[in-house]
């Protein structure tokens, strides 16, 4: 009942927000960048729900606009992690010779570096800004999908069919296509959305590192950078995105053991 | 660039800028405190103060006074731990330091220097003609402080105990810069260890360097003057507003020489406890334009800018309020200020029809700041007041190394906010290589003129100078940084201007002393 | 064996090699000058030059990066540039900073989270099991900086009882040492102990469910005395596991929690570098921390090899 739980509360707030960041697309209270220096720093009230920042802008109106940043974050992460990372740990898994050890050790080498000391470098030398957290995020995350994906592939190929496949002579990338990808996909689904709260998580550690400087629309992690010079005096300003960035993060981790717990027949609980 | 002797590539930025902002602030530690600090809030009081501990926000790189241009190296060290022959005091006159007297020639062309008698380094050696000379010629050969004695000659000591400096030509800049960071006198010994032991004759020694945290400057056995008041001042550096605030509020520093988070002065306002301070500095944040940029050409381009910007609004938005409209490069503490601050008021309407009137449609500028306290918030009010007018701008935030690089060596930008915090730096305006590639002759003219000029016809020429600015909108001058402390309410002192680079604490004392 | 080992050596050598060209070439692609951040703007072209000369920055970066390379093979990290000091001198101070916070919070995790997640296992199926597991999931969703920076507000500024931020050395006063400690070790674990809760938790259910816990429990043991005779070791085993996989991401939340409460760690000294463009600094310490994070990887490679016999025959195949 409680894995159903992970699962349903998971799903929920993972809809919320891409709910919100499609309704913000078309359409916010406010203009998500027009300062109103008259309107600065008012608490919640009818006109403003959640009050107004430090520039008179409507916080909500921000915190929706936000949401897509924040989605575009994680699926940029992620997306460059797993369409380099899974083909990689698929070559590591279906080669036993010099190239799979490669990748291995190579996979390695770049775990060494996490994804802080990473956009440390990049926004050195590529400038600040979301794309550089983004990419540093999503670099340092391809050994993850690696290795998730070479364990799933040396589980596969010890499978007879693959056995079989190989026997009649069908060439490795069309048996790792037609047979090995299917079956390590629901794998990679559960580490995507592992992945995307824990890249949630970093881009707002690096915007409050100033290592994530915002495009046209902040993101949560930069509002609540923005927000903690106000925290004394107006505490609202951090509370959305940090009840923002925490709910997210939640319903993507949820949302990864929910479907985990699903797919994975081992953790399944013996009835008592 | 060598056409004028004025336009030297001095300016200061931003980093600098708010390392600069520092005045003398006084407050006080308590007793039985670790030098670091640690200790509740409630330790305040138990008996006479020892230590005084001082939050800033740059830490500085080096201490090569000579080679290093940041701000934060004379905030340190300038007036606690080297001396200058002249002073300059709060209020921004000239005072004697090392130098009881001087005087200058008929002919303006040659200064001269009493040295006071027995005056020490703090090595014991004796402060000699002979190595004020020594250091002179230090600075005139330096990255840092060249330009600043750029007039100067020759230095020589005629006879023991006086300094004499021949210019190339009258210049009254000379005096002041005399006072700051390319005047310092430092112990000849220690001129090879300056990027780590810099050795001069002030109240205090440098001490314990725990990079990346704080500097300790213990006091100096053997000052000259009057006994210093602690027994050692830490300053500690914290790069994050927010952890300065807290540990003001933590009762762990005993002053904020420079508050980067203007919002949380209302957290000090028990003045039992705390003393706020508000002055002014040399610190003018300017919307520069790069004048080499097609549409910045444009004089009625230029003035729709000044008159699209709402810079109170601006100032409530940015620096909480805090801070003073000054329409030029002068700060209201020069005598040839004066009010221009409404040459250009915010009017969104007369905004609109200049650009129509100028004929250039479509703009869209590069604003391109460094990522610096004020700046990226400043850049967000201008870019969303300009799109009011139509003006699409497109604000990129850059590191201060990236920003020194692209923005201020190769002018690669259209618009940048910078606080400038040298005094007098409205002269940057004459050299035509800054990086606002502003080129006026009748600007220049003028600069070099009242540099030259008797001292009562250059607060004239000046003023002019101010003006021409103004008139041509060369920039939008946004706001006067103030100059905010806050100490413990023991300590007094604190100089409520900052019209040098130093965070002077030498004049700083506490009623637990 | 040896061969095994032998293997293992070598490939540590080479990804140290991969590894160093890797941060060279990140290096070198910085923007801006280290000299001109040294002379500042107001320095003229001329001296700009002959600083760069001085420096060796106009060498090719062939000859530069042998030499960096040669200099650490023989022990030496180079020397700073704008500081003119050593690099082996300066990351003493900030390898002890970052060491003492991550060593604590590492064993604050493991205090914490040892005793939660095998109570959660447990409990499973009770409320309190679930509100146990559902908090760790809270904790892993706040951001670490967050935490900090609310700890510092309640107890060091509202209440007083600790100080904000800032660090003092063991050596020089104790007492102060811990005192400064203490938040920023609480909020790397709260953050740390809520993620090793739930790989604690998923070891022991997946020993719970084990055929021999059954049948140790069918013979009358207690569940917990099953759990503590057979299960400790087993989930001791992945929780070292995993803790070694945790070298790099502890760091991650130690250079965050640095810069909350102003410590002079490695984190902050390589923001710090790379502001300054002191390049050599960069290289060296971010090597460090790369040889680190290796070097315990290919040592946790061993003893898995040296522990688990399947993975010794495949090596010897």
């Amino acid at each position: 009942m409680m894995r159903r739980a992970s699962l349903v509360v998971g799903a929920v707030l993972v809809g919320l927000v891409l709910m919100v960041s499609l309704v913000g697309l078309v359409w916010t209270p406010y203009d998500p960048a027009r300062v109103v220096p008259g309107d600065r720093l008012l608490s919640p009230s009818a006109t403003h729900w959640l009050g107004t920042d430090a520039f008179g802008i409507d916080i909500l109106s921000r915190i929706m606009a936000g949401a897509r940043s924040v989605l575009l974050v994680g699926v940029f992460a992620v997306g460059i992690a797993a369409l380099v990372g899974v083909p990689l740990g698929i070559v590591a898994g279906m080669n036993s010779g010099w190239l799979g050890r490669v990748v291995v050790r190579a996979t390695d080498v770049l775990y060494a570096f996490p994804a802080v000391l990473l956009a440390i470098l990049f926004a050195g030398a590529l400038g600040s800004s979301t794309t550089t957290a983004m990419l540093a995020i999503g670099i340092a995350t391809i050994p993850v999908f690696t290795r998730i994906a070479r364990a799933g592939v040396l589980q596969v190929m010890s499978q007879d069919f693959i056995t079989a496949s190989r026997v009649s002579g069908i060439g490795w990338l069309r048996i790792a296509w037609r047979h090995v990808l299917p079956n390590i996909a629901p794998l990679i689904g559960v580490q995507a959305s592992v992945s995307f709260a824990l890249a949630i998580l970093a881009e707002a550690a690096l915007s409050y590192l100033g290592l994530a400087t915002p495009p046209e629309v902040p993101t949560w992690g930069r509002m609540l950078y923005d927000a903690q010079r106000h925290l004394l005096n107006d505490p609202h300003l951090a509370i959305a995105p940090a009840v923002a960035i925490a709910g997210a993060v939640l319903g993507f981790n949820l949302l990864g053991d929910g479907l985990r717990d699903l797919l994975d027949p081992r953790l399944k609980e013996v009835a008592e | 660039m060598a056409q004028f002797s004025l336009d030297r590539r001095s300016l200061l930025l931003g980093a600098a800028a708010i390392g600069a902002l520092a005045s003398l602030s006084a407050c006080t530690g308590d007793q039985g405190r670790s030098p670091n600090g640690g200790g509740s809030a409630t330790s305040d009081g138990s008996g006479p103060r020892t230590t005084l501990v001082v939050g800033a926000t740059a830490e500085p790189d080096t201490l090569d006074i000579a080679n290093n241009a940041k701000a934060a190296v004379p905030q340190l060290l300038l007036y606690n731990v080297l001396e200058t022959l002249v002073k300059i005091d709060s209020e921004g006159t000239l005072k004697p330091l090392l130098a009881s007297a001087w005087s200058l020639s008929d002919d303006r062309l040659t200064y001269s220097f009493t040295l006071r008698n027995n005056i020490r380094f703090s090595s014991g050696a004796e402060v000699t003609a002979e190595a004020v000379v020594q250091s002179l010629e230090h600075h005139r050969a330096s990255a840092a402080n060249a330009a600043d004695l750029e007039v100067v000659e020759a230095v020589e000591t005629p006879e023991p105990g006086v300094v004499q400096l021949t210019l190339s030509r009258p210049s009254n800049f000379l005096l002041y810069n005399l006072a700051g960071r390319a005047g310092t006198i430092l112990d000849p010994e220690s001129l090879s260890s300056i990027a780590t032991e810099p050795k001069g004759s002030g109240a205090y020694t440098v001490g314990a360097w725990q990079r990346g945290s704080s500097i300790e400057l213990p006091r100096n056995e053997n000052y000259w003057g009057n006994q210093p008041k602690f027994g050692t001042v830490t300053f500690r550096y914290f790069p994050d507003p927010q952890a300065l605030t807290s540990a003001m509020l933590a009762g762990d520093i005993d002053i904020i020489s420079d508050v980067t988070a203007p919002e949380s002065l209302p957290q000090f306002s028990d003045t039992e406890t705390y003393t706020v301070i508000e002055g002014t500095t040399n610190g003018e944040v300017v919307l520069g334009f790069n004048h080499s940029s097609e549409p910045l050409k444009n004089l009625k381009v230029r003035q729709a800018i000044n008159h699209a910007i709402d810079r109170q609004g601006l100032i409530d938005t940015v620096w909480a309020g805090k801070g003073t409209l000054i329409g030029s490069m002068v700060p209201p503490t020069d005598p040839w200020f004066e009010d221009l601050s409404q040459t250009y008021p915010y009017d969104p309407a007369v905004a609109t029809q200049l650009l129509s009137e100028s004929g250039v449609t479509n703009i869209t500028l590069r604003l391109r700041v460094p990522a610096l306290p004020y700046a990226p918030s400043a850049a967000r009010v201008v870019a969303s007041q300009l799109k009011e007018v139509g003006i699409t701008v497109q604000v990129e935030e850059l590191d201060f190394t990236t920003w020194i690089e692209q923005v201020y060596t190769q002018a690669n930008y259209d618009m940048t906010i910078v606080a400038h915090v040298e005094p007098r730096d409205l002269v940057n305006w004459a050299n035509p290589q800054y990086y606002w590639r502003y080129d006026n002759p009748e600007f220049q003219a003028l600069v070099v003129e009242a540099d030259e000029a008797p001292e009562a016809e250059m607060v004239d020429k000046l003023k002019q100078a101010g003006k021409v600015l103004a008139d041509d909108a060369v920039a939008d001058f946004l706001f006067l940084f103030p100059n905010l402390v806050v100490c413990k309410a023991d300590l007094s002192g604190v100089n409520v201007n900052a019209t040098t680079l130093s965070f002077d604490v030498t004049t700083i004392a506490s009623r637990n002393g | 064996m040896p061969r095994v080992v032998l293997g293992r050596l070598l490939t540590l050598v080479l990804s140290l090699a991969g590894a160093s060209v890797l941060i060279f070439l990140v290096v070198q692609a910085l923007p801006g000058d280290l000299a001109q951040v040294m002379l500042g703007e107001r320095a003229t072209p001329a001296q700009i030059e002959a600083l760069r000369e001085r420096l060796g920055l106009n060498r090719p970066w062939v000859v530069r990066y042998l030499d960096w390379v040669g200099d650490m093979v023989r022990g030496d990290l180079g020397t700073s540039a704008l500081s003119g000091l050593r690099v082996t001198d300066l990351v003493a101070g900030p390898i002890r900073v970052t060491g003492w916070l991550v060593l604590w919070s590492t064993l604050g995790s493991i205090l914490v989270a040892l005793p939660l997640g095998m109570w959660s296992a447990l409990r499973r199926r009770h409320w309190d099991g679930f509100a146990v597991n559902a908090l760790s999931q809270f904790g892993m969703a706040v951001p670490a900086f967050l935490a900090g920076i609310l700890l510092v507000l309640v107890v060091a500024v509202r209440w007083g009882w600790l100080p904000a931020n800032g660090y003092v050395p063991l050596a020089r006063d104790p007492g102060e040492w811990a005192r400064h400690l203490v938040l920023p070790v609480v909020s790397l674990v709260l953050v740390q102990g809520a993620l090793l809760v739930r790989y604690v938790r998923s070891a022991f259910v997946e020993v719970l469910t084990e055929d021999h816990i059954t049948t140790a429990r069918s013979v009358g043991w207690t569940k917990l005395a099953a759990l503590w005779r057979h299960g400790m070791r087993q989930a001791g085993l992945s929780l070292v596991t995993v803790l070694g996989l945790q070298v790099a991401s502890l760091f991650v939340g130690a250079i965050v929690v640095e810069n909350v409460f102003v410590l002079p760690g490695l984190g902050s000294m390589v923001l710090r570098a790379v502001v300054q463009r002191d390049f050599i600094v960069v290289q060296s310490v971010v090597m460090l921390l790369v040889v680190a994070v290796l070097v315990v990887n290919t040592v946790v490679d061993l003893l898995q090899a040296v522990l688990d016999p399947r993975i010794r025959a495949k090596e010897q195949r």
